[in-house]
């Protein structure tokens, strides 16, 4: 593992990755972007007026008639994308003359996820009317116009915790007071059953391979961190070699594919303070077509999960015990939560989060390829306590 | 264990660089003089860092030799004989000391990469039975090393129980003398 050059791939070794694990065409071409640019350049600070120029080039060419970007100014991004909000005057369709909140969000010279941004813009399109989503207006899918590839979005309001609220970094393990989780526990609820409840068939998911039902979809699932960790990761680990050969031998088979949102948690929704009212579901980049337990495994994950007030009860995603979650998911959304798989997944998103800090964040820090390399280093931490917890997970057995 | 000092050192830098350094009120000549000698301090310690060990064996094997001439040439006195004691301890430490840490290093890379192998030999050819056996003996090795991993990392704060977790000095086994 030691021997290969990762910081400057060959196209030989970017070769070898795709034929040896078998992922979706549009995570493929994701992944391969990602190696065939990483011996580029580091990241460097871009000024504003790059990403006005890049957005104006943009939307110029979706936009026929005249507009004109105004106010743009820094938003947070997190760790793994850069963004900047901006208005918009121009001449909307249906609406006319308007100007409009936007904000453009666009990857790193290296992200934490590389992901697709054209499946992220088909998926925020895809879910309009069935939950709360940001609107998404234009994609730049290989960074024709921006700098990185990058979505304009309109700008949704909303906190992602109460200001009352304390999280670790990166919104990891977000604490609610009472009065705010029992408002967003039922809201959280019922948005995962409409999530896995939607007939994506009829939506235009091009992007987006359908896993045959059976184990197909796990098989993907896991060659895909399979892929980011051999692409990424400083050193081999024997106990992820072990959970990727368990992971691809207790595959189980699927009873009803599903659209997964892939990080369904606190701090991936913006709600109203006044009213506690879910408003926006952000945060698509991992979405994909497969088994609904991988959210519900998810939101129950120890990473993001908080203690009550006398430190008794486990609250997932910051918002209510376990067994109260999965019952009223079960209610929700008329399907069954069969033990066996969200113990499988828990091991399986255990093992891509293991990926994401220990392989991704390691590699983007090294290289430099990103506005928070202190951030990513900082966060290659967590990956030991999440590997104990997926070793415990391995080790209670099927 | 992926997170170490050269990484860290490299990402605190570039920290302190474009995003700390040009946030600061540049007419704080104390502060800006502050900020310029913590990134000089820091590239400092990440180029003695591979070397530190490398340079104490070093300065211990000049020490020993300049003390075996010392000994022949100031015989009979009492510091004669204090010098013979700590040039005997010296020089069973320096014998110890034979590998450098980059060494230790790739030879753990290098047992790591062979045992993954080994594992994904198994589940690709091996038997149920061996199967089983092979993940009972990792996930055994894996609690002890992981246990120190997280102990290691404690003041980072991701332990949702950190008084379950050793301190890392309890954890750790002496260089063992031959």
């Amino acid at each position: 593992m030691q021997m290969v050059d990762k910081d400057k791939p060959s196209p030989q070794l970017i070769a070898t990755m795709r034929k040896q694990f078998v992922v979706e065409r549009e995570v493929d071409r994701a992944l391969t972007w990602k190696m065939e640019k990483r011996a580029g350049a580091p990241f460097t600070k871009l000024p504003l007026e790059a990403l006005v120029k890049g957005v104006t080039a943009l939307i110029a060419a979706n936009l026929k008639s005249p507009f004109e970007v105004r106010n743009a100014h820094w938003l947070a991004g997190g760790a793994s994308k850069l963004q900047m909000g901006f208005e918009l005057a121009w001449g909307r369709p249906g609406v006319g003359q308007t100007t409009t909140k936007m904000v453009l969000r666009t990857d790193l010279a290296e992200s934490l996820h590389a992901t697709s941004r054209l499946r992220e813009f088909q998926i925020v399109n895809a879910m309009k009317g069935t939950l709360p989503v940001p609107e998404a207006f234009w994609v730049d899918v290989l960074g024709e116009h921006l700098p990185y590839p990058g979505i304009v979005y309109g700008f949704a309001a909303g906190v992602t915790k109460p200001s009352t609220a304390k999280s670790g970094v990166s919104g990891l393990g977000t604490w609610m007071p009472p009065d705010v989780r029992n408002a967003l526990a039922p809201q959280f609820v019922r948005d995962m059953a409409k999530l896995h409840t939607f007939d994506f068939r009829k939506a235009e998911l091009s992007a987006f391979d359908i896993p045959q039902t059976g184990t197909e979809n796990a098989h993907w699932a896991v060659s895909w961190w399979d892929r980011v960790w051999a692409e990424d990761a400083a050193e081999e680990v024997p106990l992820m070699a072990l959970a990727s050969s368990w992971l691809h031998k207790h595959a189980p088979a699927v009873d009803q594919l599903s659209i997964v949102h892939g990080d369904f948690r606190t701090g991936n929704y913006l709600f109203d303070e006044p009213t506690l009212t879910i408003g926006t579901w952000l945060d698509w980049e991992l979405a994909r077509i497969g088994d609904r337990h991988q959210d519900l495994a998810w939101s129950t994950s120890k990473a993001f999960s908080t203690m009550t007030e006398d430190g008794k009860t486990v609250l997932i995603s910051g918002l209510m015990p376990e067994n109260e979650f999965l019952e009223a998911y079960e209610q929700a959304a008329g399907l069954k939560v069969d033990a066996k798989a969200l113990h499988y997944y828990q091991v399986f998103n255990a093992y891509s989060m293991i990926a994401m800090t220990l392989g991704t964040s390691y590699r983007v820090a090294k290289n430099g390829k990103s506005h928070q390399d202190i951030l990513l280093a900082w966060l290659l931490g967590v990956g030991y306590m999440l590997m104990d917890e997926m070793r415990g997970l391995i080790e209670k057995g099927v | 264990m992926e997170m170490r000092p050269q990484l860290q050192i490299q990402t605190v830098i570039k920290a302190m660089m474009e995003d700390v350094i040009p946030a600061m009120d540049q007419t704080n000549q104390l502060a800006m003089q502050s900020a310029q000698l913590t990134i000089g301090t820091l590239m400092l310690i990440s180029q003695h860092l591979p070397l530190e060990y490398r340079y104490d064996c070093d300065e211990l094997a000049r020490l020993l030799a300049t003390a075996k001439t010392l000994a022949t040439q100031a015989s009979g006195l009492a510091a004669a004989g204090q010098l013979a004691a700590a040039s005997s301890a010296g020089a069973d430490v320096l014998d110890r000391a034979r590998a450098e840490p980059s060494e230790i290093l790739d030879a753990i890379r290098s047992l790591r990469a062979a045992t993954a192998d080994t594992v994904r030999a198994v589940y690709a050819e091996g038997s149920d039975k061996v199967q089983s056996e092979v993940e009972k003996t990792v996930l055994a090795m894996s609690k002890e090393q992981l246990l120190r991993d997280r102990s290691w990392l404690l003041m980072q704060g991701w332990e949702p129980n950190p008084a379950l977790v050793p301190a890392i000095d309890s954890l750790l086994a002496p260089i063992a003398k031959g």
